[in-house]
């Protein structure tokens, strides 16, 4: 590319030509004053701020809109600019409110800095107040537009970066503003409270509504606690206690200016009066408060106590998909060293990591690297992207915005959900698949890419294995009998497979497959038509796999798990075992331990004595509440090391309070298998102390003596054998857990099988979809406390379809009884054109989470498993009960 | 009285038949307009719909002209100038007389639909000044008995219609 040389400010600079003037002044060490100009964001020239001077015809620019052009003699700070940017700004305070002093802005207004240093104390023009008032409906925005000036920044990210519209300007001239449609505000609007706009909003108009007024003490850069997209955040911190979040600025990050209603506002449940303060111990049935002394040495006594009477396999560690690699490293090490079990497990079984698992399985090991596609930014630069059983714009809001402005741009999106989703309005395709049936579909489809030659030939020789097999199933296959069992016309199967032949797919797989009956068969047709297509390791292609909690990565990755050890070599491999056993100077159980679901039917049959549970509400988070506590109460002892009164402390009999996220520090790794550090931004409330802490008092307690102290020890120890997650925060290097190359072995394609056709039970009628809303992470143990989200009043919220409602003679408001096999629930039932006959969908998170109550607890790896994801219910109204 | 009733079917065959046409939006908003006389608010989401539009997006170019309306707007739209050729002949005493006539004041709509009184900033017939037009027409040179029989006889002929 060729260089352009220009001068400004009498400096003879060179830049790239597209380069706009502001940034070449900027980057030459220039600084013009913007007010409209936000780097993510495409340059509109609203504000004229940053007007310059061309010196030869005495033209002012706006310099965030103007190109660089060569030969070009720039001026940006003489007397004639300086006075009509004075002008400009001058304009805009004569309509904006006197009221800084109490303006929650404070400091960080750029308009107010904007007129400091241009000088503007008093103006000397008429005041024109605009008689906007203040919408303060919603419990997260504060919105008083008589503050904005009209840089349409909240316009244009709402429409550029997350793709959401619900704002765009109305009216014009002195009655332009930005509105929403018909003025509602804004909880009755397409807005999702992501935050983005008050993240960017230059002024006051936009604010977080905070108990707290002002610019907070400190600003942290962290990341998100919530779910593995693992976005940066900027926590502001007062007194000890954390009171904002925004988005990091300034740094390279997942996420950019974009939060979700989660990360932005509900961070609030950090100060919750439910947040442990104190060890306890349960004393004649009732917890009553101990030195942490006394429940560590408790706590190690009777671990060894149950080993000692009933043998290692009696005892189970449940780890944490939401603490950090260093703290889920040595609560494995605890399990398999020093107490010899590898029953261990992390809440991530339940967001189906078992399935996941199976591609480890299938590929030997190196599936991830290869399958997986890593950076999420990948999805902009696809050639086709295939959404199955997902719906990131409500579970994972900052996925959705990938996949949206992908779309946007011209990528074609391919959306397989029974229901229409807010993704479904963006795709080229939309196959409104029967729930259940996507692996039939799957397999359809590949069959007719095969018919139209659309495989990558090449890609299938070089690198896979049985294809010929493979190839010759798929031709047998009966293209009208799926059609049929997926409840999809022919001629949008035939389009899927025209628009996916020649083409590299990019794969988002959500609960819909993997939680779902027949995920097995699903995930391996997804694997083979990957395969096929050659949508493996080539820029954008691959799977992408919405992973709900911040650290389920890590958590795997650090041998959280039942069959492998750090750095995911299985537990069986006895090299791998060896390389373990000298770094720790032991011996190690070689069998697989018990998972998630085995731990508790073990506990039913007595089988379990003890359970010692971290940063896990299994209560609230596993299907059949009941069952579990009647299997809980069956142990001899439950140990519980968490950050909030739950479910599951209440039935504890040691209660260990530990660290939330903003408050310690350790590493998370997020779903794209980007590695990131934390940093406390706030103090633990009371006694409480990081998790890793309370495990090494633990360890030492356990009689391990050598037990790593510290995050620096644990992280070198780590390091010794897996030097990739060793580096540490001080290092600022972007770590990516990535191994490059390939195995040698060609990957083989799976046989072809159906899914499991479930038998349709007269006594239960309807299915019941399980979802995942916006406003709940998982369970909701955390967002259901904060005091944001509960404001918004999402109660029950089941959504039925009209014809469904009519029929039933039930409206908006209505309550309705849900009763499945195992359970029943009641709520509030929300009227929705977009849901299919037959199919109700209840939001997880919501009361207590209560859907949880209709799924039944099996095993989700099983093929003839149910899932937990959708299930039968008989549907009934019920009279004048509350919900 | 009420406002006339919409044709739904007619106003879907319309936003139909400009599917997928982003660059159609302000045509289709005037075919809508002309045709029932305004653009009934609850057919802004389909018209987003079928544009590959955000509705608030349709919203803001519908607000942004004067000649789009999302109320209903009377059979006679009548607007007098205020421009500065009109306003030098007396165009405010004729938008006061015109107000005291019908009874209305600017952006108002008669509650039997029949006429809506607007003020314009220029018509662009500054040599008819003082001028006003009521739909298409214009009327020039106005004094009060001129404005007197022109809204005598529009209102005739509303009464006549009926």
């Amino acid at each position: 590319m060729e260089v352009i040389t220009l001068t400004i400010n009498g400096k003879t600079i060179s830049c790239n030509p597209g380069v706009s003037l502001l940034e070449a002044a900027v980057q030459n060490g220039f600084p013009i004053p913007t007010l409209c100009h936000h780097p993510e964001l495409k340059p509109f020239g609203a504000c004229r701020v940053c007007l310059v001077e061309e010196e030869k015809n005495g033209r002012l620019m706006a310099a965030c809109v103007t190109p660089a052009t060569p030969n070009m003699v720039i001026r940006t700070n003489t007397p004639r600019v300086l006075s009509h940017r004075r002008n400009i700004v001058s304009l805009m305070l004569a309509s904006h409110p006197e009221s800084c002093i109490v303006c929650d802005k404070g400091n960080r207004c750029r308009l107010r800095q904007v007129a400091a240093n241009l000088g503007i104390g008093e103006i000397r023009l008429d005041p024109m107040p605009s008689d906007q008032t203040p919408d303060q409906l919603n419990p997260f925005i504060y919105r008083d537009l008589s503050k904005c000036i009209l840089c349409g920044k909240c316009i244009r990210a709402d429409h550029e970066l997350v793709v959401t519209g619900a704002i765009d300007y109305s009216f014009r001239g002195i009655h332009a503003y930005p509105a929403t449609l018909q003025d509602k505000p804004l909880e009755q609007s397409g807005c999702t409270f992501c935050g983005t706009c008050v993240a960017v909003c230059p002024t006051g108009a936009l604010t977080t509504r905070s108990i707290y007024v002002g610019v907070p003490e400190r600003e942290v850069d962290t990341v998100c606690g919530f779910c593995g997209v693992g976005c940066r955040l900027r926590l502001g911190a007062v007194g000890g206690l954390v009171m904002e979040a925004n988005p990091s600025t300034g740094i390279k990050s997942v996420n950019g200016t974009t939060l979700c209603v989660r990360g932005h506002f509900g961070h609030d449940y950090l100060n919750t009066p439910k947040r442990l303060t104190q060890p306890m111990i349960r004393k004649e049935g009732e917890l009553v408060p101990a030195s942490w002394e006394e429940a560590l040495q408790e706590t190690a006594r009777r671990l060894l106590q149950i080993r000692e009477q009933h043998g290692p396999r009696s005892i189970a560690f449940l780890g944490s998909s939401k603490c950090t690699n260093e703290e889920n490293y040595l609560f494995q090490k605890i399990a398999r060293s020093l107490l010899k079990t590898n029953n261990l497990d992390n809440g991530g079984y339940a967001l189906g990591r078992r399935l996941l698992n199976c591609i480890e399985k299938r590929t030997d090991g190196s599936g991830r690297f290869n399958f997986f596609a890593g950076s999420l930014s990948g999805l902009e630069k696809s050639d086709i992207i295939l959404v199955i059983g997902a719906d990131p714009p409500q579970s994972m809001p900052v996925v959705g915005y990938y996949l949206k402005r992908g779309a946007v741009d011209g990528i074609p999106l391919i959306v397989v959900d029974p229901r229409k989703t807010e993704l479904t309005r963006y795709s080229t395709l939309w196959l409104p698949v029967r729930p259940g049936a996507d692996a039939d579909l799957i397999h359809a489809i590949a069959a007719l890419i095969l018919g139209q030659k659309g495989q990558d030939a090449s890609f299938v020789d070089r690198f896979t294995e049985g294809f010929r097999g493979y190839a010759e199933s798929l031709s047998a296959l009966d293209i009208d009998q799926i059609c049929d069992r997926t409840g999809l016309m022919r001629e949008s199967l035939e389009k899927a497979a025209e628009l996916l032949s020649h083409k590299k797919i990019a794969f988002v797989v959500g609960d819909g497959v993997l939680k779902q009956r027949s995920g097995q068969e699903s995930v391996d047709a997804l694997l083979n038509l990957a395969m096929m297509t050659g949508s493996i390791a080539h820029k954008g292609a691959g799977f992408y796999i919405p992973a709900k909690e911040n650290n389920l990565v890590g958590a795997w990755d650090m041998g959280c798990v039942p069959d492998a050890l750090p750095g995911r070599r299985f537990v069986g491999d006895k090299e791998a075992r060896r390389e373990w056993e000298n770094a720790w100077q032991t011996d190690l159980p070689e069998d697989p331990g018990m998972d998630l679901v085995q731990m508790i039917y073990a506990a039913e049959k007595g089988a379990l004595r003890g359970l010692y549970i971290m940063g896990e509400n299994p209560l609230r988070s596993l299907p059949q509440p009941e069952r579990i506590k009647a299997a809980f109460a069956k142990l001899d002892l439950i140990v519980v090391q968490d950050i909030l009164r739950n479910e599951t402390v209440s039935n504890a009999h040691i209660v260990l309070p530990g660290a939330a996220f903003s408050e310690k520090k350790g590493a998370f790794i997020n779903m794209e298998g980007r590695l990131q550090h934390l940093a406390p931004a706030a103090i633990p409330p009371g006694e409480a102390r990081p998790d890793l802490d309370i495990l090494a008092s633990l360890a030492r307690n356990l009689g391990d003596a050598d037990s790593p102290a510290s995050l620096e020890q644990v992280r070198a120890e780590i390091g010794r054998v897996l030097p990739l997650y060793a580096p540490a925060a001080a290092s600022g290097q972007l770590v990516w857990i990535q191994k490059g190359e390939r195995g040698g072995a060609a990957i083989p394609f799976s046989p072809v099988r159906n899914s499991v056709q479930e038998k349709s039970d007269p006594a239960y009628p309807h299915v019941a979809v399980i979802d995942s809303p916006r406003y709940h992470l998982g369970s909701g143990t955390r967002t259901g406390l904060s005091a944001r989200i509960s404001a918004l009043n999402t109660h029950g919220g089941i959504a039925v379809a009209p014809e469904d409602a009519l029929k039933w003679g039930v409206s908006d408001g209505d309550t309705i009884r849900l009763t499945s096999a195992v359970g029943t629930l009641k709520g509030r039932i929300r009227i929705d054109k977009s849901m299919r006959v037959g199919l109700v969908s209840v939001p997880l998170g919501d009361d207590a989470n209560q859907a949880r109550c209709l799924i039944g607890l099996t095993p989700l790896m099983d093929s003839a498993s149910p899932g937990w994801n959708t299930c039968p219910v008989f549907i009934e109204r019920t009279e004048g009960e509350a919900p | 009285m009420k406002p006339p009733e919409i044709d739904w079917q007619k106003l879907n065959e319309l936003i139909e038949s400009r599917k997928t046409e982003q660059w159609g939006l302000i045509p289709l908003l005037q075919d809508i307009q002309k045709i029932f006389g305004f653009i009934p608010p609850e057919s802004i989401e389909p018209i987003a719909d079928a544009l590959g539009l955000f509705p608030a997006q349709v919203q803001g170019v519908i607000t942004f002209y004067a000649g789009f309306s999302l109320a209903p707007r009377g059979k006679f739209v009548l607007r007098v100038c205020c421009g500065t050729a009109c306003h030098v002949k007396g165009g405010r005493s004729i938008l006061r007389l015109v107000q005291q006539d019908l009874k209305l004041k600017e952006g108002e709509t008669s509650p039997d639909y029949q006429f809506t009184l607007e003020s314009a900033a220029c018509l662009g017939a500054c040599a008819l000044a003082p001028t006003m037009m009521v739909n298409r027409d214009y009327f020039g040179k106005l004094s009060p008995p001129k404005v007197a029989g022109i809204l005598n006889y529009f209102g005739k002929e509303a009464r006549e219609k009926e």
